[in-house]
């Protein structure tokens, strides 16, 4: 899979990690990009879209980012969901480990880690 | 880091103004280091040689240097060593002050020695970024050691203001903080911490200096909007108290847990508890951080 080709969809409740992270991967030349701004928004999005990846947030509103994951990863075992939060402690990671997410991220997330999942899930190595 | 509060030093004990040293911070960039000054430091020299060297060097035509070594001041060695030295931000910061006129060289000589001292930091110490010497400061500046809870304070503030070196930029002062109940400001952003341990933390400035902080965090992805100065803002409050939660499950195992910001615009914030409300001077303006555990 090509770069261009893949769909990826960022959920976090703070509309700057969305907008900055938006704005690097169409720099990368992801053309399909859905954001989500709370748990259950990306649970919703997440069936009508089915991306390829997804870049979860932990803290957040309404639904938070594992319980959303523990969902996501209900309807679809094959769902790749990265984790990526401000707050990467022990059992946090434990948590979404248990739950099934494909990575961890400890933000402030760089610009070379968000790459690095794309192009491996591009080589279907996540 | 040693700077920042350095900066701090001479402005809580009035011996520069914030109009100086917010004016030094923005000329230190473009600073040359003189070797008087880096003489002082290394106690090679008193502030009285130098001003002798200063004078003498207005009727010979000779380098500081070869002048201070043909005075019996310095050795060929210590002017070779001084040369080779790379001037640390706070020699730049006094350098800068010295050039305003805002300190004579026995001024920075005074200032300097009564700060280190004060600190029982030696040039090691300061030079590098060593975390025992950062924290220890920081308990110092703010009188940590005589809080409750006085290792999370200074745990939560030297990470801080190391972020804010990382993120904003380092052209702040920290000035002193005091007790408060409630937080006032045009613009503030809370997070609550939860878990092991409660605490509180938050930041509150006046919209201009709310929109410089949100634009240094967000570099090029910045765009005007009171919405997303917001989340700007929150992002970096929320990045720091996540690196505050993860050194706490790591050194002491301590589970700790974050809670989703608010905002409030216009509105007083009473807190519930005593916080330390620890303002900082930056070149665009004051920013407030308030803190409790």
């Amino acid at each position: 899979m090509n770069i261009e080709d893949i769909k990826v969809m960022v959920c976090d409740d703070s509309m700057f990690a969305r907008k900055s992270m938006v704005m690097f991967i169409t720099s990368l030349g992801v053309k399909q990009i859905i954001e989500a701004a709370d748990g259950q928004q990306a649970i919703d999005k997440y069936a009508e879209n089915k991306p390829d990846v997804v870049f979860m947030d932990i803290v957040m509103p309404v639904v938070t980012g594992i319980d959303a994951l523990i969902k996501i990863k209900e309807t679809d075992p094959a769902a790749r969901v990265i984790m990526a939060s401000s707050i990467g402690t022990q059992q946090y990671l434990k948590s979404a480990i248990k739950a099934g997410a494909a990575d961890f991220l400890q933000k402030p997330i760089t610009n070379d880690q968000v790459k690095q999942i794309l192009e491996n899930v591009c080589k279907g190595v996540i | 880091m040693f700077s920042q509060f350095f900066g701090g030093y001479l402005l809580n004990h009035n011996i520069v103004s914030r109009e100086q040293l917010s004016r030094a911070l923005d000329e230190k960039k473009n600073t040359r280091m003189r070797l008087g000054v880096l003489a002082i430091n290394e106690g090679l020299m008193t502030s009285e040689q130098v001003e002798h060297v200063n004078v003498m060097q207005q009727t010979v035509d000779l380098r500081f240097g070869d002048l201070a070594v043909q005075l019996g001041y310095l050795k060929e060695q210590d002017v070779d060593d001084l040369l080779h030295k790379q001037p640390t931000d706070y020699l730049l910061l006094g350098q800068a002050l010295v050039n305003m006129g805002a300190l004579s060289n026995e001024g920075f000589e005074r200032a300097i020695n009564d700060y280190k001292a004060t600190l029982k930091l030696d040039d090691d110490d300061i030079s590098g970024d060593q975390y025992d010497a950062l924290s220890s400061m920081v308990s110092e500046f703010y009188h940590f050691s005589t809080a409750r809870n006085a290792r999370l304070y200074t745990n939560y503030v030297t990470l801080l203001f190391k972020s804010l070196i990382r993120f904003i930029g380092d052209d702040f002062t920290p000035l002193d903080a005091s007790i408060c109940r409630t937080a006032e400001g045009a613009c503030i952003v809370r997070q609550l911490i939860n878990g092991a341990y409660k605490g509180q933390t938050i930041i509150s400035a006046e919209p201009d200096e709310y929109r410089c902080f949100a634009r240094r965090f967000a570099k090029e992805a910045y765009f005007e909007s009171d919405e997303f100065d917001d989340a700007s803002v929150s992002e970096f409050l929320n990045v720091i108290n996540g690196l505050y939660a993860v050194n706490e499950s790591n050194e002491t195992g301590t589970e700790i847990g974050l809670e989703p910001l608010a905002l409030f615009r216009n509105e007083d914030v009473p807190l519930g508890e005593e916080a330390f409300s620890i303002p900082v001077q930056f070149t665009f303006g004051e920013v407030e951080f308030i803190v409790a555990f």
